[in-house]
């Protein structure tokens, strides 16, 4: 019943390569992407029938020479919550996915 | 009245949040031009004045506050959330905030106890 950031990381990974793999950036199928990312990783999350609460959040960017900074905060009980980040890119798109866990 | 007041005070009042994650925002770069060396302290300072000013509420919750910092520049982003909780009882807010050079894009997540 804890917090595994091994696993947590695996699926992450597994979700963004199924979904955007090496697909090029465009416009029309990023909030298709997002979703999808957002939505495989919490119910294989919801599978692990772990008794916890979980946020997912995933940001899609363009490669295009911008300057992006993420940062998060989190006021919970560090025994038994956690969060597992994952920084992924291809040739022409950066995903950022995050998973935070609280137990029940 | 004393229910509802006890209501207020458990449950995820996203108008109250919102604001608060407006003022740190407008406080920690209001005006500021989007400079690399300086976003890490920016991204930072919003997540800990929210959670500060989240914190004082002294509501029974556990809070997840997140920073997006992007410069503009063209780029096409895209954000998504999904959450697994309560939904009586759990919340969030997201506020899209931005200037001439960059914007910034804070979620509060509001999970009770």
């Amino acid at each position: 019943t804890a917090f595994v950031v091994e696993d947590i990381s695996n699926i992450i990974k597994e979700a963004v390569d199924t979904t955007i793999g090496s697909s090029p950036f465009q416009t029309a199928r990023v909030n298709a992407w997002t979703s999808a990312v957002v939505e495989t990783c919490l119910s294989q999350l919801a599978k692990l029938g772990k008794p916890f609460k979980y946020i997912v959040t995933c940001i899609v960017m363009q490669k295009n020479g911008a300057g992006l900074h993420a940062a998060s905060s989190c006021f919970w009980d560090n025994t038994t919550d956690g969060s597992c980040t994952l920084r992924w890119e291809n040739k022409t798109t950066y995903c950022i996915v995050s998973v935070f866990g609280l137990g029940l | 009245m004393d229910d509802f007041q006890t209501a207020e005070e458990t449950t995820f009042v996203v108008d109250e949040v919102s604001s608060i994650i407006k003022e740190s925002v407008d406080a920690a770069i209001g005006g500021s031009t989007y400079q690399h060396s300086r976003v890490n302290q920016w991204s930072s300072s919003v997540v800990e004045n929210c959670l500060g000013q989240l914190t004082k509420l002294g509501k029974p919750f556990k809070y997840i506050v997140t920073c997006i910092i992007m410069q503009k520049n063209g780029a096409g982003l895209q954000t998504a959330t999904s959450c697994f909780w309560d939904n009586t009882t759990d919340g969030s807010c997201t506020v899209r905030w931005e200037n001439k050079s960059m914007y910034c894009i804070v979620s509060v997540f509001g999970l009770a106890i």
